[in-house]
């Protein structure tokens, strides 16, 4: 008995992919910008001189990078209603990807922070520079740019993880994809579509993150 | 940029091998003998829905189809291996070869029966909608705007699906039953489907709503399910099937696990 590929099928559900692939598109990218805004505050709180802050940042980044992403969307989606928060499947997903990438980027982000030079900093205080004015314009952008390639892997990642997201109902790629072949048994041409078209997203991320890199920080490549 | 295209060029090469391997065998019929001289027979099970299958707490599935799978290797004489599978993977889980047999809540439609054979019933069920007591439900059409939830791919994802734009349903979908009954607990969504008899249990951990089922959606029975073509281990599960209804072995799973005696069931 032979397996015959029966692609057709996929192409009278091309619509239905679609939109579940843009829905997985709309979570990542906003994910992964206030994931960023999450990781740089994460950053900024976690090398401040408050011990307090500091340790309500390690508390968060401890408990987030030590659970698995699935048992978090749980704790949001099931666990918060009895606390009164009630999300809809697409919201508490993305609040999921957002405190999920925030920890990862807050480290990341920090070990850019720290590996600014510290002459840097001090040639600001001298300057009569305010703390966030030397955050702000001598420390954040050369820590960023350091640590751009681990940001954008890490970005990458949430992306595929969101595909985990259909466990409560939200109708991403993956779930679009489960319930098709669910009706119509043909799971292999389905999830081999899905994998290219995960593929295609990915490699869309990445070729826009290397323009991002380019546009932004090229001008320090020329100092460094 | 000559990198990008390589890499590109190698996922290609990567997926049309992937193609190419898959096209070969998928796992194929199966025989009584196949099994017995293996020396197990690997069963596919739910173990996320009351009644017919949970995890209990010694980490091995427990309930009516756990049962019966078990009188399964009883009668073959070859332990049972067990395998979770969820309404939605367990035809792949079957024609893929990694189970020998599907127990697991799998209510015959001709639909199904296009991809894998049925054995004859050994369970009595009904697609529901399941609700809290002071929710009005009486026919589809009062399930205009209500969030209903339903484990993808079974049967009340099959009869929802095609009206619920039309009647105006907001119709979610979980991967298995437990974040289905999950969702109705925790007022994520305003009824579940499910079966009949699960309202039970939602009252025993969830008490006080008082759950009842709120609309049948249609009558179905379970049969075992195994792939097309494998005539000689179903004529073996239909002896099977019958023995155990005539011996008592099945009402006595019924009367544990539904609290009822075993209906008279129909054969095919």
């Amino acid at each position: 008995m032979s397996y015959v590929f029966q692609f057709g099928t996929v192409w009278r559900e091309l619509d239905h992919l679609l939109l579940g692939a843009w829905l997985t598109l709309k979570l990542s990218a906003l994910a992964m910008v206030l994931g960023l805004a999450v990781g740089i505050a994460g950053a900024r709180a976690k090398v401040s001189s408050s011990r307090l802050l500091r340790g309500a940042v390690q508390v968060y980044i401890e408990a987030i990078r030590n659970t698995p992403f699935l048992v978090q969307l749980f704790f949001i989606y099931f666990g918060l209603p009895s606390l009164g928060l009630r999300l809809t499947p697409d919201q508490a997903a993305l609040l999921a990807m957002v405190v999920n990438l925030g920890a990862y980027a807050t480290e990341i982000v920090r070990a850019g922070i720290e590996a600014v030079p510290k002459g840097q900093v001090e040639a600001g205080r001298s300057l009569g520079l305010k703390p966030w004015q030397i955050f702000r314009f001598i420390v954040l952008m050369p820590a960023l740019r350091t640590v751009f390639p681990a940001l954008g892997s890490q970005f990458i990642l949430v992306m595929l993880a969101s595909s985990v997201v259909s466990v409560i109902s939200a109708e991403e790629l993956t779930a679009v994809t489960d319930t098709i072949v669910a009706r119509n048994f043909r799971s292999f041409e389905f999830y081999f579509v899905i994998t290219g078209i995960y593929l295609a997203m990915s490699l869309a991320f990445q070729a826009l993150f290397a323009g991002i890199d380019r546009a932004l920080f090229a001008h320090w490549a020329d100092r460094a | 940029m000559r990198s990008a295209i390589g890499r590109l060029l190698s996922l290609t090469v990567l997926f049309v091998g992937i193609a190419i391997a898959g096209s070969v065998d998928r796992a194929s019929a199966q025989t009584v003998d196949d099994i017995l001289k293996r020396g197990k027979v690997v069963i596919g099970v739910n173990t996320t829905t009351p009644i017919f299958g949970l995890m209990g707490k010694d980490g091995q599935p427990e309930g009516y189809d756990p049962d019966v799978a078990r009188l399964v290797g009883k009668y073959m004489g070859v332990p049972v291996e067990f395998v979770s599978v969820t309404g939605a993977n367990r035809i792949p889980y079957l024609l893929s070869g990694q189970v020998d047999m599907v127990i697991a809540l799998f209510g015959i439609t001709p639909e199904r029966a296009l991809q894998v054979s049925f054995s004859i019933p050994y369970a009595v069920e009904a697609a529901t909608l399941v609700g809290p007591a002071s929710r009005q439900v009486k026919t589809v059409d009062d399930l205009k705007g209500l969030r209903v939830g339903v484990p993808r791919g079974a049967m009340q994802d099959l009869i929802l699906t095609p009206i619920a734009q039309e009647k105006g349903i907001n119709l979610m979908r979980f991967d298995d039953e437990a974040s289905d009954l999950q969702a109705l607990i925790s007022g994520q969504t305003d009824l579940a489907g499910t079966g009949l008899l699960v309202n039970r249990t939602l009252n025993r951990n969830d008490p006080g709503k008082d759950y009842q089922v709120k609309l049948v959606l249609r009558e179905l029975h379970f049969g075992i399910g195994v792939r097309r073509g494998s005539a000689d281990l179903l004529q073996w599960l239909n002896t099977f099937i019958y023995t155990i209804k005539n011996d008592g072995e099945l009402d006595a799973i019924s009367r544990k696990w539904r609290e009822l005696p075993l209906e008279n069931l129909p054969v095919f």
